[in-house]
């Protein structure tokens, strides 16, 4: 029997258009705009008027374009360290079952149901170099004036570790629930053939959690490079200039200078390098094969 | 004869492996345990400062610095704050984060469907458009969804906030769902094919209820990030009547300065429906979370 | 075999609709506040919004004088004030003006903060209404409504009282230190300050991560050295003025005083809006703090007790050796101004509640009872009394005095060279740039 289409009972192409045409609305048309705003004059009053490539021009004269970019690299980097070296031993721990255990993840959990401004603030409050946690913890550290986010030197290493605090518990859940499903035989298999605890660490965890890893390496890259939030709000860019990354650069030549045109060019940069992070990232780790990863198993 | 007699340990292994999970204490190490006391502290600290410094007087907190113990426990703070507009803010947080949901859910169930089961080029090439959007970074169209939101008349609206945030919900949305959909066997959809079933009568009884986990890790994940969404709100309302609680918090930040108390309060308030969710649905919570990721 | 066209493309049309519809709701209903969206020209009513920065004493006077209006006027128009922080407001009011949902009236700086709407033709001319309310008119300190005015046509009226800059201090912080009063020379100031290090307070609170508490040191300090005439040279245009030596002296002081710890080390981390500084001053952690005159209606909300007793002190600039500038010379707001949207609905209701408000004895009243010194003539005796009569009477006296009223350079200069300049200064006061490079840099920018 020949199976045509119809008898088949796939859905057709109409059942996709909503979702594409919603998405293509609300997020495609706002990227075109965009680039074209960067070929504009506009302070945000008025209609924008074309001025050909002069904007694109401005970047060469943009002193704080490379140091912004550096601050993105150097925060997407150290975030990605800092979270997988945290997350990957205590999704590992909080796999197995035990009452304490869970007890604690449940209060790991806790900054996940914050939002971005609830913790910017309430770090901005334990930061105060008065009145905060800052003043008292801080001689103990070495910083005997409290000044943590003042300090050019520290405000970037501590928006580093508010965003961590923010998203450690997300991939302590998923390594978590990656090591869950790793079967016993493999540890059983190893156990008889005398392997140490760090050797089925390294030999069989690790590999096994894999895929997980690049799912939650992924995350965390391309969420950084254009994640601002905590930083507006908890130094806005400052001391200076020292935790202005890419994306809060734009920001504010868009709404603190009013040079939209110009802002539209480092939102461009930003759409081109986040879009071609994540065309790397999925041609490199195969999500869009079309075979279910259970194979194998 | 020879071959009778030859060892087979990987069948008496495959016998030793139990189908029930066990307990794996052996897998725990110090380091684990180190690691997690640590954590411990790292993120009890600062909750149990915003718990304390909500219940105290704010001139109380100025002179006797933050963490000395408490001596006149009050409920001002909160009652400050609830009096000053909070219980509006909680509303209309509700209202975007149901919405949002309803909105991706029903746009991105039949996207994935369509995309797992049918066989248009088009719908294929179209899928990796949408995982292009995975990282088109939404502050980098802020200026231009002020314009579309400003021209289509729904600036300063609810809808403004719905609709941007569902639409960059929708590719992470789709992924997941997609993942959760292609678990679902071909050879039922086959059977129910020969059966003579629509595409839509798979879609409602076989992909749907069968992809509950994708479903509700995208619900989840949905709500979490309407709820916590600050940016679109930021740029695109500007009322106190539709003002969401991300901004209502800064809001305080700004008009409470110096009454850290008022400020805890605040973000605690904040916090607690999430909270309350999270401690009566957590298992749901947790593995929905996570459902759709770990493939 | 059974078609199944229906069914399916029954659920696109309906989720097609649901959006459709959510769409549409959005621009109607209870939610929309936008003038924009009501019926009726001017005069014949109308709701209008007035924009204001969030300010806990000014806030409510402004509500209640907008009540009143909508009580008392005949045009049927009624007027709701809406108040946004300091630093989001500039952005909402640049994105929303022109558009549908822009204000009717909005607070602005004058000078060039109001320039820049006032070339895109955002902006009513007032100029005519004003003419035809000469009691109104009289009542205006004229040097104060010289900012509101550019190329000769009057866009802003003065809403908000006089606002220099000064010293504050602590009397109590100070006396346990040694220190009587403010200074009134720089060797004084640098003697104060080795005084209250030494009693370990912070000599001078400075809410550096917001640049503009900052850029009032450099104002007077500019001042001082070469007189008014270098920022006018700035304002004007002629950025060359950036390499003047008077500059390169005052931000060289400003480094010395960073030096000797006038300021604290953490200075960077401390906010104003969130009353950071204000903790400081009235907490006794710190001595003194240079602050517009708004500091004591901002004390007043949130440290009441400090703003009306003896212990708040204030005082003048202290001069510099050598200096080119009249000493009695002020920097500042010389007020916050109120101006009319040219596209608004209801123009005239809006310019009628400004010409009748704001020098009625009712809100002049209210200014003087939070402290403030309204930009009105003749309240020599009126402002002496209330809580603040002292400080009122001070402030009046200052302004009256003054050969030049400066106004603060981030509201002088257009947006994107103010940002350029607090991001920069925020730099020096941080060491991280040396007063060469940061007048090349501004004299590029």
């Amino acid at each position: 029997m020949s199976l045509n289409a119809r008898a088949t009972g796939r859905p057709g192409v109409v059942w996709a258009v909503p979702a594409l045409l919603f998405f293509g609305i609300f997020a495609l048309l706002p990227m075109v705009i965009v680039v074209a705003l960067s070929f504009t004059d506009w302070s945000g009053i008025g209609s924008p008027t074309f001025n050909g490539l002069d904007n694109w021009a401005h970047l060469a004269d943009d002193s704080q374009l490379l140091p912004s970019f550096r601050l993105t690299l150097l925060l997407s980097v150290a975030s990605w360290v800092v979270q997988t070296a945290v997350a990957l031993p205590l999704g590992v721990w909080a796999a197995a079952a035990g009452r304490s255990r869970a007890t604690l993840s449940a209060i790991f959990f806790v900054p996940l149901l914050m939002s971005s401004a609830a913790i910017a603030i309430l770090w901005g409050l334990l930061l105060d170099p008065n009145f905060g946690l800052a003043s008292v913890l801080g001689p103990l550290v070495g910083v005997p004036d409290g000044n943590f986010i003042g300090n050019p030197d520290l405000a970037i290493w501590v928006c580093i570790a508010v965003i961590s605090w923010q998203f450690v518990p997300f991939h302590v859940l998923l390594y978590q629930g990656a090591t869950r499903r790793i079967p016993d035989s493999l540890y059983e298999a190893a156990r008889l053939d005398g392997a140490t605890k760090v050797q089925r660490f390294r030999n069989i965890t690790v590999p096994q959690l894999r895929n997980t890893i690049i799912t939650s390496s992924v995350l965390m890259l391309v969420g950084s490079l254009t994640y601002f939030e905590i930083i507006l709000i908890l130094t806005g860019g400052g001391p200076g200039t020292a935790t202005t990354v890419l994306p809060l650069h734009m920001y504010l030549e868009g709404f603190s200078s009013f040079d939209m045109g110009y802002a539209s060019v480092i939102a461009t940069l930003l759409l081109v390098l986040g879009t071609g992070l994540s065309v790397f990232v999925t041609r490199v780790t195969g999500y869009n094969r079309m075979d279910s990863q259970l194979e194998g198993l | 004869m020879s071959l009778a007699t030859a060892p087979r340990p990987t069948v008496k292994a495959a016998q030793v492996t139990t189908t029930r999970r066990r307990p794996l204490k052996e897998r725990s190490s110090t380091v684990g345990w180190l690691a997690a006391t640590i954590w411990l502290v790292i993120v009890a600290l600062p909750l149990y400062f915003l718990v304390t410094t909500s219940f105290r007087q704010s001139s109380e907190y100025l002179l006797d610095g933050p963490m000395s113990r408490p001596k006149n426990l009050s409920w001002d703070s909160y009652h400050l704050v609830l009096t000053s507009g909070f219980v509006g803010y909680l509303v209309n947080t509700v209202i975007v984060t149901v919405a949002t949901v309803v909105l991706v859910l029903a746009f991105a169930l039949p996207a994935a469907y369509a995309i797992v089961r049918s066989q248009s080029r088009f719908v294929k090439r179209a899928f990796s458009m949408v995982l292009l959007g995975l990282a088109i970074p939404a502050q980098a169209t802020i200026i231009p969804l002020y314009l579309l939101i400003t021209k289509a008349h729904l600036y300063d609206s609810l809808t403004a906030i719905v609709l941007p945030t569902a639409a960059f919900a929708i590719p992470l949305s789709v992924l997941v769902l997609t993942s959760a959909m292609r678990d679902v066997p071909n050879e039922l959809y086959e059977a129910m094919a020969v059966d003579g079933g629509s595409p839509v009568r798979a879609f409602v009884t076989l992909a749907v209820p069968l992809s509950r986990g994708g479903i509700t890790t995208v619900a989840i994940y949905t709500a979490m990030g309407a709820w916590n969404g600050f940016l679109f709100p930021l740029v695109l309302t500007q009322s106190d009547s539709v003002r969401v609680l991300t901004l209502g918090l800064w809001r305080y930040q700004t008009q409470y300065g110096v009454n850290v108390p008022a400020v805890c309060a605040a973000v605690l308030l904040s916090l607690l429906p999430l909270l309350v969710l999270y401690l009566v649905g957590r298992r749901q919570l947790l593995s929905g979370l996570t459902a759709g990721f770990g493939k | 075999m059974r078609k199944r066209l229906s069914p399916r493309w029954a659920a696109v049309a309906g989720v097609t609709a649901l959006s459709l519809t959510l769409a549409a709701c959005g621009s109607s209903g209870p939610s929309d506040q936008a003038s924009g969206a009501s019926t009726g020209g001017s005069g014949s009513g109308g709701k209008g919004q007035i924009w204001v920065i969030t300010d806990a004493s000014l806030n409510p006077l402004q509500k209640k004088s907008a009540e009143t209006f909508n009580k008392a006027t005949k045009s049927g128009v009624s007027l709701t004030v809406s108040d946004f922080a300091n630093d989001p407001y500039k952005q909402k009011l640049q994105t929303a003006i022109g558009s549908d949902n822009q204000p009717d009236i909005f607070y602005n700086w004058g000078g060039g903060n109001l320039k820049q709407y006032v070339d895109a033709g955002q902006v009513a001319d007032l100029t005519a209404a004003l003419d035809a309310a000469p009691d109104f008119k009289d009542k205006l300190i004229p040097s104060v409504l010289g900012v509101g005015t550019i190329d000769g046509k009057v866009y802003g009226l003065p809403m908000q009282g006089v606002q220099p800059v000064m010293l504050f201090g602590n009397s109590d912080t100070l006396a346990a230190a040694g220190v009587d009063g403010t200074p009134a020379t720089w060797d004084d100031l640098l003697s104060d300050v080795k005084k209250l290090k030494a009693a370990k307070k912070t000599p001078f609170a400075l809410a550096g991560s917001q640049g503009w508490t900052e850029l009032m040191w450099l104002e007077y300090l500019l001042d001082r050295e070469g007189g008014a005439e270098v920022f006018q040279k700035i304002v004007g245009g002629d950025k060359t003025a950036w390499n003047d030596p008077a500059v390169i002296e005052a931000l060289t002081k400003i480094q010395e005083l960073v030096d000797a710890g006038a300021f604290g080390t953490n200075y960077s981390s401390v906010g104003y809006d969130d009353q950071g500084t204000l903790a400081l001053l009235a907490g006794g952690k710190a001595g003194f703090e240079l602050m517009g005159s708004w500091e004591v209606s901002a004390l007043a909300g949130s440290f009441p007790d400090f703003a009306k007793s003896d212990k708040l002190v204030y005082g003048t600039f202290p001069t510099v050796p050598d200096g080119k500038g009249d000493p009695k010379a002020i920097v500042g707001n010389p007020s916050n101004f109120y101006s009319v949207t040219e596209k608004s609905k209801v123009k005239d209701g809006a310019t009628e509640y400004l010409t009748s408000t704001l020098a009625s004895d009712d809100y002049v009243q209210g200014l003087l009872d939070i402290g403030q010194v309204p930009a009105i003539k003749g309240l020599e005796d009126k402002v002496k009394v209330g809580d603040y009569a002292d400080f009122n009477a001070f402030t009046y006296g200052l302004v009256a005095d003054a050969p030049s009223f400066t106004q603060s350079w981030d509201q002088a200069l257009d947006a994107a060279t103010s940002q350029t300049l607090l991001t920069n200064l925020q730099k020096v006061f941080l060491k991280q740039m040396t007063p060469q490079d940061f007048a090349a840099a501004m004299a590029a920018a």
